[in-house]
């Protein structure tokens, strides 16, 4: 399986390398490209946040043998909820990833490494449930549902044995 | 493995109620979503939703109205109450008219998770009472308001071993009812609302016991395409019921041993070491402690598992429990089969009490469901059961009559010749003559 990596908006060249880069089984190698798409019509003027349902519909369906997932510094929020790390259509190979809340509070280094590191489990998250993996009640696999940014400290950017086999029986 | 738990949103906001069908279903929540009171009703209907998402305010039949329909439809099911912030107070008026508790838009991912996941585990220990209380109420005549001292004993020390950990040995006759003992134990200790896991020892071939019992990882063996949790992994803070002890291989009974000892297990082809915490309650027909004498059986393992032993009587010594018994199994089964069926007529209740049953409560069980198949007018005769007619109706001589006659008596007297021979008023001698005359052997 391929992963097209999509910058919406600017993304730094360096941070979606690192990713694409990082990503584990069953995830082969992928590409970095950007998506020319607005979203000022998914912007929520009243909640200064970003609809994630209304902006994954402009995120490609991927060809046969890839999956497609967007990079985004914008908040996200799904209408009931008030934020959201990312979002997929379950199975359907293409997902969305903010970085927005993710950050560390300091900038120095070593919360840089952390930061990275949040950014490629959550897309390791997300295109697992674009294959069809629902969430994970092992406790440091990356499909396990975080609610917070040090939630996702506890996880590690690969799926736990069960989710893995799983995912690669999706990909035969 | 349990169905999953099924959520409804019901919201007359299309991008409300689907974007939170798409965050459940992300947690493997069977999720439906509904427009309105109505559409949510006809869902509830037709698939039996655990937890429901209601919004407060919808046109037409608001949140309140919904909430009390369900509760009429279907009183188990979970209701949350969805709620802006103006709405609160009547948010608070669905709590007092029972809703589960309410939750104000936009919600916090972290708290409508946390929220729906104790839904979840609510309904999932209510439908673990009701599966006891079910399996319980099923059981009760058979067990609980039996009139006869022995079951009454084996109730009363049920009553004392349960609240303990002890590891538990119930033996008996097949058919006698151990794993509805092994149950109500489980129902009444402080591990009720953990799993009751049941492997039936006897049935399986040892490679097979043994990756049942342990589990393996994938790779173990040859077909073992996944991890797989054993049976002790499963009941983890309940109660682990092995039927068929007597049957366990020597070197899976080591294997056992190790665990009981050490709270820890391996799975097969692993090297995880992970811990078990379950309450051990064992089972068999077979006279362990011959088969120990004997060498067939670790008198290690025998000693750890009879900590405390049950020893459950056959039908055949508790024959005054029978009356009782036969009247249950026929409410039972004149349910199952829609009939109306009066009762017993008074030669089919002799015949019930004179046969020695040997597969005891669970082949009275089958006679009687067999009769009620059998019978066409509105009371059980003696000629529906399978031990047969009464031999009157077959052969009328005076002979037949009385090798009939003599098996029944002895039968009631579970074959005490002694005591058979005093209910005819003639002497042992001249029964046994009888007995050899007749062909009559002890079953």
């Amino acid at each position: 399986m391929n992963v097209r990596l999509l910058g919406l908006g600017e993304i730094p060249p360096a941070l979606a390398e690192a990713v694409l880069a990082a990503l584990p089984r069953p995830f082969a190698g992928g590409e970095v490209a950007s998506l020319p798409a607005s979203f000022e019509h998914c912007y929520d003027r009243t909640r200064a946040q970003v609809d994630a349902a209304c902006l994954i519909e402009h995120v490609p369906g991927p060809e046969p043998g890839w999956s497609n997932l967007a990079l985004t510094g914008a908040d996200l929020f799904m209408p009931a909820l008030t934020y959201v790390f990312g979002i997929s259509h379950l199975g359907g190979r293409r997902g969305i990833v903010s970085w927005f809340r993710l950050h560390p509070e300091a900038e120095d280094a070593a919360t840089q490494m952390r930061f990275l590191r949040r950014i490629t489990t959550e897309a390791v998250h997300e295109l697992g449930h674009g294959l069809g993996l629902v969430h994970c009640v092992v406790p440091d696999c990356a499909m396990h549902r975080s609610l917070w940014p040090e939630g996702v400290d506890l996880k590690r950017p690969e799926y736990c044995p069960a989710c893995l086999t799983s995912l690669e029986e999706r990909c035969r | 493995m349990t169905a999953p738990v099924r959520i409804l949103v019901v919201d007359d906001e299309p991008h409300v109620r689907n974007s939170l069908a798409a965050w459940f279903r992300e947690d493997g929540y069977d999720v439906s979503v509904a427009e309105s009171g109505r559409d949510a009703l006809a869902t509830l209907a037709r698939e039996g939703t655990n937890i429901l998402l209601v919004d407060i305010k919808m046109p037409g039949m608001d949140g309140l109205e919904l909430q009390r329909k369900v509760r009429e439809l279907a009183p188990d099911a979970t209701v949350i109450i969805m709620t802006a912030y103006a709405s609160v107070e009547t948010a608070v008026q669905a709590l007092k008219e029972g809703a589960y508790d309410y939750i104000v838009k936009p919600f916090d991912p972290e708290a409508v998770s946390r929220l729906v996941r104790k839904a979840a585990e609510r309904y999932s220990l209510l439908a673990e009472n009701r599966a006891l209380r079910e399996r319980l109420a099923d059981a009760s005549p058979a067990l609980v308001t039996s009139g006869s001292p022995a079951m009454a004993r084996v109730i009363e020390l049920v009553d004392q071993v349960a609240p303990t950990d002890t590891n538990v040995l119930i033996t008996g006759e097949s058919g006698t009812g151990k794993e509805l003992v092994a149950h109500l134990m489980h129902a009444r200790s402080t591990r009720r609302f953990g799993p009751f896991v049941v492997e039936n020892c006897g049935a399986l071939a040892e490679g097979v016991l043994e990756s049942e019992l342990f589990g393996h990882e994938r790779g173990a063996f040859t077909g073992a395409v996944g991890r797989h949790r054993g049976k002790l992994e499963m009941a983890d803070e309940g109660t682990l019921f092995l039927d068929e002890i007597g049957d366990v291989p020597s070197r899976v009974q080591v294997d056992l041993l190790r665990v009981l000892q050490e709270r820890t297990l391996k799975r097969v082809g692993g090297n995880e070491t992970i811990r078990v915490d379950f309450r051990l309650v064992t089972a068999t027909h077979r006279d362990l402690e011959a088969e120990v004498a004997a060498g067939r059986f670790r008198d290690d393992f025998f000693f750890r598992i009879n900590v405390f032993q049950i020893a459950l009587p056959p039908l055949r010594e508790r024959t005054e429990d029978i009356p009782a018994l036969a009247e249950h199994f026929l409410a039972r089964f004149a349910t199952q089969m829609n009939r109306r069926i009066a009762g017993f007529a008074p030669g089919a209740m002799d015949a019930l009490l004179a046969y020695p049953w040997p597969g005891n409560v669970r082949e009275l069980a089958n006679a009687i469901e067999r009769a009620m198949v059998l019978c066409r007018g509105d009371r059980i005769e003696a000629s529906h059961f399978p031990f047969g007619a009464p031999p009157v109706a077959a052969d009328r001589s005076l002979v037949a009559v009385e090798a009939a006659h003599i098996r029944q008596v002895l039968a009631a007297c579970s074959f005490n010749v002694a005591q058979a021979a005093r209910e005819l008023d003639i002497d042992r001698v001249t029964l046994y003559n009888k007995m050899k005359k007749y062909g009559i052997e002890r079953p």
